[in-house]
């Protein structure tokens, strides 16, 4: 085959494509991801037929959930982006074994989160038309839509030259795809941070702060997926490399801890409307509480402060805390930005005069960003069939 | 007999209108009439019509595209409504379109109120009416008062009336003005010889109490009260147990105990009287009984003080309004106020009022009470008959004085109490919801169950209409022509309701309804009339039957046989030439040197007449001081002698006649006839929103856009101590009946008093929107009478409120 | 547009006129001009009627409008008039904007799936010729002028020259064109 020339890959045929072994841990997998993606279906028609109706987003709350879903993919392809550049761009040893893998896995999350956002964009074809034809410059959205495209058709390239083992190219697309990424990642920041009538969501923290937590959640991943694909039993290296990633993954958390505690801090004694009342919310509402700072910070921060970094095995449920806590992290982002409603006056004879704008998934939106989890895992699943992921050294 | 002579003189001062011609319809040529152009390959056209989605009668333009009514924008010209469409003007077009709308004439096959209908023909609707009337009247021998009719406001109102009372013959009549209006007119015009219009836009202090101009919309008073009000300096103080939206815009808000008002007012002019503060010269030309008056109020020691205990007013606020009052008279006035059904003491309260004004000398002047002028229209006239059967209205007896327009409560129970001196069998109904606007729907069903008649014309399958036997379809006033009006005022105009597309579905304007239902049982109950009537019989034996019947009006449908158009273009041509109709049909409104006189000023305003040809000052008088002296007190002007169209020409203090219905012929308070609020129970209160109308808007969409549905207000603390939150549905119970609500707690009211929107709380199923959204007043407000003129007093119902 | 908000009653007739005008589909949210009213403070008979005012408001139509400089399609411009607009078959449903604007005015149009908002009636009353926006003639108390504030000689250019006025969250620096007249 042609396309084999260019770009390596196993020969395999259809019924190899849906064989797995069967072990339990395998047989839920594949239940669970056949049932996710049976709920991004049932979502994605859902969409279909009623369009934004389907969708608990309202007037004051115009970004629901499949925004955070999308940020929360997109995050995480840069996280691993970076991660993996680790090795093979900055040439850090114990890194090099994680490329093709962490790449994979920057393509695939990034893929799901597109394929997430087209759902929740009303009209995802005009978008790819209009992009062109009248391009909004000044628009954060705009520039992030763009450079996440570029970032997505860099690390593909990357991770076909890390396929074809052609290190300078990987490494030139690497490096390109590594530096387009954060260009796209710190306009997702500027998405958000661009938004004057929000001042909870404005400010210089947040491009350092996606950065920062990108990392954490590529070295979130990492964990899960050597763990899974090494079911615990670590190959040496492995090992080595994954205690060394937990030492830089506990001093980034350490860093966002220290961050997080500054930035509610100066959003409460800030005195500033709209922020302080907001930033209050935010701080005693489960989500964050519960959800960010327990299973998104503390729970793998403890136990890499109490191992010094060596229980790695632990640290691989601890990293599926942690992106649980990073997902709670992103759908906090989006909602508490919008935790303030613009109006504030009561308009309707009988209502109460507005508080915090409410939000509550629809089913539509849920089944749809859980069905991008399913979608990942098979895309990731059947790259694992089609490629050789694992460095021959191994 | 009596019955005879007054035929004869009757008959020689009637022309009948039929002369004007007895041709059939002639296709209107209104169409032509405004701007035209073209949209896509259809026409867009601009029809000036006037809204009738309440009783002000606002100009409109009707943009029409392809058939289609897609816009009502203000009309400009009209001085009444002076360029304004409000929320249910704009919203007239969803009442046109709603898919809820009578289409066709129905006719009942379920139990009488169980909202069961059949779809039938005019023809069968009409013969199935017939059959009944011809079987009531034989068996009733020919007394046409037992057919009883009632109407709401409305500009064909007239047209209904006409027919019921002039063609058909029967003295039954209840109109809207016992559940709105009535005492208060009737208060004003013996005091001070007419209810009046508030100059608001040249007053200097207004007392508005219990009129809420920013919700109940009254045209011109909201927009002359509002518009800059403050930049020009007007102090309004609003007196009102709640706090409105007009008390927004008020220099001072008195919340006042429900049903105390007389006191406060009383109380105001024992300070005026005890500080001479009153207009002396005023009252010395214009003034009856003035000393009588002044010693009543010392006498009886109507003090601030003694005032403060009653209405829970300050004694020293009662103080400051009443000399502020003064210091701004002759431009101050103390607003009339619009529906004043309320309390027992009602009339003497609207009486209080107008001596009150006129002690400031705010009368018949420019930023007082003004009459001002109304233009008229050509005669129209009756060919009506003369029964000798139909007896006197029934409910005569139920209040000190009733009038033509009735008492609804009272006409209601005495034929629900079985007392009525003769049966009223059956009754039309015209443009009236009185099974929701009349206190006491219980009662109001209870008297529709016993009619062996009920005729509903209406445009919505109201509460009314479910009670009917036949339910005869009107189109809305967009597709029809109406009678031509006059409004009077500073300003006068007349205006026009022009059809701005064809009726919907087989729905006819009433006066197309009237003349098919008077073609079918005219005939047929002539010959009832011949049978029980011996005048009849004797003039048949003179002059012939064919003669009869036709010459003296026994023909129901002579004269309603020349179309709408026609009658409007006679009224208004034979007094004001063809010129000035075309000037009319063009414009939407008409008056002499409209073309000179209105003018644009800026974006918002308009010039009608020039300031010096407005007609402030129109009862004529002689005039004591030379006005053209410029250094005079403004307050001297006031010192005209005029001639009020009251009894003695005067402002009536004392009215003897009173006495002798068992009346107070000077304003006294009585405590026994007022309802004190017992501990932890409310008083209830009702009124308006603006944006809707009464029960005529509850199943428009759009307006229930805005306001989906009504919640009661309750005060927040007692709300509270009940453990009711917003949202919650509550139980509002009275003597007579239970309601459930949602509730809204908010400071805006006492912690004695509740208050929810008229209007909502439909039973009718056939209304999907209105059905059962949100609760109905009158379903908890008690038939309280007010014993002068016989209004509703809708604010004595003692409720008790819970959580449920 | 100038308001004279102090005159309003909040009567909702400028929503009702504008719905009708504009075809703006029913409901809770869909809304293109709006009264907001602060809840009166003090306790019952105490109230403090000045706390209690009317806001009417709509699209300020900002000189320097954030929902333009998001709109990552350009479907958000200004006319030739600095009017604000958004073209519908440009919108892709980003909802970007509307998170942008300062002053709740987007909404969305269900019919097209595109946000909708206040156009200073531009595409209905204007493109036919009338000189005014459908909000402004219907009001009952007239508390809107509308007109060319780049004509010095219009009405509203000179009530703004001789009258006190604010605008909305000045410090956002959005430069708002809707004025309120104190
Ligand atoms: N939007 C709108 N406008 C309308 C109408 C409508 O239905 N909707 N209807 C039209 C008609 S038919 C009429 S008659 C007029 C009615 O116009 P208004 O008479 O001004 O209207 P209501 O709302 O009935 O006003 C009653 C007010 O009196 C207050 N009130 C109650 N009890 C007392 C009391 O004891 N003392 C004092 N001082 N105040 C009291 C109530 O709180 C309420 O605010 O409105 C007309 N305009
Ligand atoms: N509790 C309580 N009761 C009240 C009041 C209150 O504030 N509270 N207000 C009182 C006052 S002020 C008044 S004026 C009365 C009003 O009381 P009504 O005169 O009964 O007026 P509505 O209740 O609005 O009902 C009007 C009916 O006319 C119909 N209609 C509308 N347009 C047309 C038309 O063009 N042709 C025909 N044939 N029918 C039409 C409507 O569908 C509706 O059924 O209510 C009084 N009752
Ligand atoms: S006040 Fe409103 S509803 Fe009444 S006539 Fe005028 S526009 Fe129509
Ligand atoms: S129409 Fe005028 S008075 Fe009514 S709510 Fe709108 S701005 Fe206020
Ligand atoms: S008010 Fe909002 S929608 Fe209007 S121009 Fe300004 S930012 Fe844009
Ligand atoms: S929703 Fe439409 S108008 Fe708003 S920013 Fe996105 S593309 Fe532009
Ligand atoms: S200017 Fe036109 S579009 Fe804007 S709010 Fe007013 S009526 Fe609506
Ligand atoms: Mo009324």
């Amino acid at each position: 085959m042609r396309m084999q020339s260019m770009i390596p890959m196993k020969q395999v045929t259809l019924k190899d494509l849906l064989q797995f072994e069967k072990r339990p841990l395998s047989i839920f997998m594949v239940l669970l991801t056949v049932g996710l993606l049976g709920l991004f279906a049932t979502g994605a028609i859902l969409y279909l037929m009623h369009g934004h109706h389907a969708y608990n987003v309202t007037r004051e709350h115009p970004w629901g959930l499949l925004i955070a879903m999308y940020v929360f993919f997109v995050v995480s392809s840069t996280g691993l982006c970076i991660v993996s550049s680790l090795g093979h761009v900055f040439g850090i040893k114990e890194f090099e074994v994680i490329s093709k893998r962490a790449i994979l896995g920057a393509i695939v999350t990034i893929v799901s989160g597109f394929a997430v956002i087209a759902l929740e964009i009303g009209h995802p074809i005009r978008m790819v038309i209009y992009n062109i034809l009248t391009p909004g410059f000044t628009s954060a959205i705009w520039w992030m839509g763009t450079l996440y495209g570029a970032y997505l058709a860099f690390i593909i390239f990357e991770f076909i030259f890390l396929l074809r083992d052609d290190h300078k190219w990987s490494k030139f697309f690497g490096l390109g795809g590594l530096l387009v990424g954060i260009a796209a990642h710190s306009n997702l920041g500027a998405v958000f941070g661009f938004l004057v009538a929000r001042p909870i969501s404005n400010g210089v923290f947040y491009p350092i702060y996606f950065i920062l937590s990108a990392m954490i959640t590529g070295s979130y991943l990492l964990f899960i997926l050597y763990g899974y694909k090494y079911r615990l039993n670590f190959p040496k290296p492995i090992e080595m490399m994954l205690k060394k990633l937990a030492k830089v993954l506990g001093l980034l958390l350490g860093i966002l801890i220290f961050f997080e505690v500054w930035r509610m801090m100066t959003a409460i004694y800030g005195g500033m409307p709209g922020r302080a009342d907001a930033a209050w919310h935010i701080l005693t509402s489960p989500n964050f509480l519960i959800g960010e700072v327990l299973l998104g910070m503390l729970i793998p921060f403890i136990i890499i402060l109490k191992s010094k970094g060596e229980a790695i095995k632990a640290l691989v449920f601890a990293s599926l805390s942690g992106m649980v806590g990073i997902f709670f992290m992103r759908y906090d982002l989006v909602h508490d930005t919008q935790l303030i409603p613009l109006q504030t006056l009561k308009i309707r004879e009988y209502q109460l005069p507005p508080s915090f704008v409410e939000y509550m998934p629809s089913f539509a939106e849920i089944a749809i960003a859980l069905g991008g989890v399913g979608l990942a895992i098979l895309l990731y699943f059947l790259a694992d069939k089609l490629f050789v992921l694992d460095s021959t050294k191994e | 007999m009596d019955v005879q002579i007054s035929r004869r003189r009757f008959l020689q001062g009637s022309v009948a209108l039929t002369i004007l011609g007895a041709s059939s319809l002639t296709g209107s040529a209104l169409l032509d009439e405004g701007t035209k152009d073209k949209v896509g390959d259809g026409v867009r056209k601009s029809v000036p019509t006037l809204c009738e989605m309440c009783v002000n009668k606002c100009a409109a333009y009707a943009r029409v595209e392809n058939g289609k009514v897609v816009k009502l924008d203000p009309n400009p010209h009209f001085p009444k409504s002076k360029n304004m469409l409000c929320p249910r003007g704009n919203a007239g077009i969803q009442a046109l379109y709603d898919p809820d709308r009578l289409k066709y004439p129905l006719i009942r096959v379920g139990e009488r109120g169980s909202g069961k209908f059949r779809r039938a023909s005019w023809d069968e609707a009409f013969e199935y009416i017939e059959k009944r009337l011809v079987k009531i009247l034989d068996e009733e021998k020919d007394n046409r008062s037992t057919i009883a009719y009632c109407a709401g406001e409305g500009m064909a109102e007239h047209t209904f009336k006409s027919f019921m009372a002039d063609k058909f013959g029967s003295t039954n009549f209840v109109s809207h003005a016992s559940i709105c209006l009535q005492t208060t007119i009737s208060g004003y015009a013996l005091t001070i010889g007419g209810y009046g219009q508030a100059d608001l836009e040249n007053a200097e202090y207004v007392i508005m109490a219990g009129a809420n101009r920013a919700e109940a919309i009254v045209t011109p008073d909201t927009m002359d009260l509002f518009k800059r009000t403050k930049r020009r300096g007007m102090k309004l103080v609003v007196i009102d147990p709640r706090f409105t939206n007009t008390a927004v815009h008020a220099d001072r808000w008195i919340p006042i105990k429900v049903g105390t008002d007389l006191a406060f007012v009383l109380a105001m002019t024992y300070v005026v009287m005890t500080e001479n503060l009153y207009n002396k010269k005023f009252v010395e030309e214009n003034f009856n009984g003035f000393e009588a008056y002044r010693d009543h109020i010392l006498k009886n020691n109507y003090t601030p003080e003694w005032a403060e205990k009653i209405t829970g007013i300050d004694a020293d606020t009662i103080r400051t309004v009443a000399r502020e009052f003064m210091a701004h008279a002759p431009k101050a006035i103390y607003y009339q106020g619009r529906r004043t059904a309320w309390s027992r003491q009602d009339f003497q309260l609207r009486r209080a009022q107008a001596i009150f004004t006129a002690l400031g000398g705010g009368i018949d002047r420019e930023g007082g009470i003004i009459f001002g002028k109304k233009l008229p229209l050509g005669e129209h006239s009756i060919n009506a008959p003369l029964y000798a059967n139909p007896k006197s209205r029934i409910d005569k007896k139920e209040a000190a004085i009733v009038g033509g327009s009735g008492t609804w409560i009272g006409f209601r129970n005495m034929i629900v109490e079985n007392r009525t001196p003769y049966p009223i069998r059956g009754m039309f109904v015209y443009k009236q919801n009185p099974m929701l606007s009349v206190p006491n729907t219980q009662k109001t069903r209870q008297m529709f169950e016993k009619m062996d008649l009920v005729v509903v014309i209406d445009t919505m399958p109201s509460d009314t209409a479910m009670m009917a036997d036949v339910i005869l379809p009107e189109c809305t006033y967009l597709e029809r022509e109406d009678p031509v009006r006059s409004f009077g005022g500073a300003q006068p105009s007349i205006v026009l309701r022009q059809k701005v597309i064809d009726p919907m579905y087989e729905t006819k304007p009433v006066i197309e309804i009237i003349r098919g239902l008077a073609e079918k049982i005219s005939k047929p109950l002539f010959e009832i009339t011949k049978k029980y009537d011996e005048d009849v019989q004797m003039e048949i034996e003179d002059r012939g039957e064919e003669a009869v019947y036709k010459e003296d009006g026994f023909d129901l449908a002579d004269a309603f046989r020349v179309s709408q158009e026609e009658i409007n273009e006679h009224r208004v041509v034979s007094i004001y030439g063809k010129e000035a109709y075309e000037m009319l049909k063009a414009k939407g409104v008409f008056y002499p040197n409209m073309e000179q006189y209105f003018k644009q000023i800026s974006t918002n305003e308009y010039e009608y007449y020039p300031k010096d040809k407005r007609y402030y000052s129109v009862i004529k008088g002689e005039l004591k001081v030379d006005v053209h002296d410029t250094c005079i007190d403004e307050k001297e002007i006031a010192v005209m002698k005029k001639r009020f169209r009251t009894r003695s020409g005067k402002v009536e203090c004392v009215l003897p006649s009173m006495a002798k219905r068992g009346v107070d012929p000077m304003p006294t308070w009585r405590d026994e006839l007022y309802t004190e609020t017992p501990k932890g129970k409310f008083k209830l209160i009702t009124g308006r929103h603006a944006q809707f109308t009464q029960n005529a808007t509850q199943n428009n969409a759009m307006l229930l856009d805005l306001i989906p549905t009504n919640y009661l207000w309750i005060n927040k603390r007692v709300a509270k101590a009940k453990g009711i939150d917003f949202g919650d549905w509550v139980e509002v119970s009275s003597k007579i009946g239970t309601i459930k609500i949602r509730a809204y707690p908010t400071e805006k009211i006492g912690p004695d008093t509740l208050f929810f929107i008229h209007g909502f709380g439909a039973n009718s199923d056939a209304l999907t929107l209105a059905h059962h959204n949100g609760a109905s007043d009158n379903a908890i407000i008690e038939d309280v009478i007010e014993p002068v003129f016989g209004s509703a007093a809708m604010h004595e119902t003692i409720v008790d409120v819970r959580k449920v | 547009m100038a308001l004279d908000y102090k005159s309003c009653i909040n009567c909702k007739a400028c929503e009702t006129a504008c719905k009708e005008e504009n075809g703006v589909l029913l409901g809770a949210d869909k809304h293109r001009i709006w009264v907001g009213v602060k809840e009166i403070e003090g306790e019952f008979p105490l109230l403090n009627i000045a706390s209690n005012t009317f806001y009417p408001s709509q699209c300020q139509h900002c000189d320097n409008a954030p929902c333009q400089e998001v709109c990552p399609t350009q479907a958000t411009y200004y006319d030739e008039n600095g009017v604000v607009r958004v073209d519908s078959d440009k919108c892709i449903l980003c909802s970007y904007c509307m998170n942008a604007c300062p002053y709740d005015a987007r909404y969305v149009d269900d019919r097209t799936d595109t946000v909708d908002k206040c156009n200073f009636c531009s595409d209905t009353r204007l493109v036919r010729g009338e000189v005014t926006t459908a909000c402004q003639a219907t009001c009952l108390t007239k508390v809107r002028i509308f007109g060319d504030l780049d004509d010095p000689e219009s009405e509203i250019s000179k009530v703004l020259r001789e009258r006190e006025h604010f605008t909305l969250k000045t410090h956002l620096g959005t430069k708002p064109k809707l004025f309120y007249l104190i």
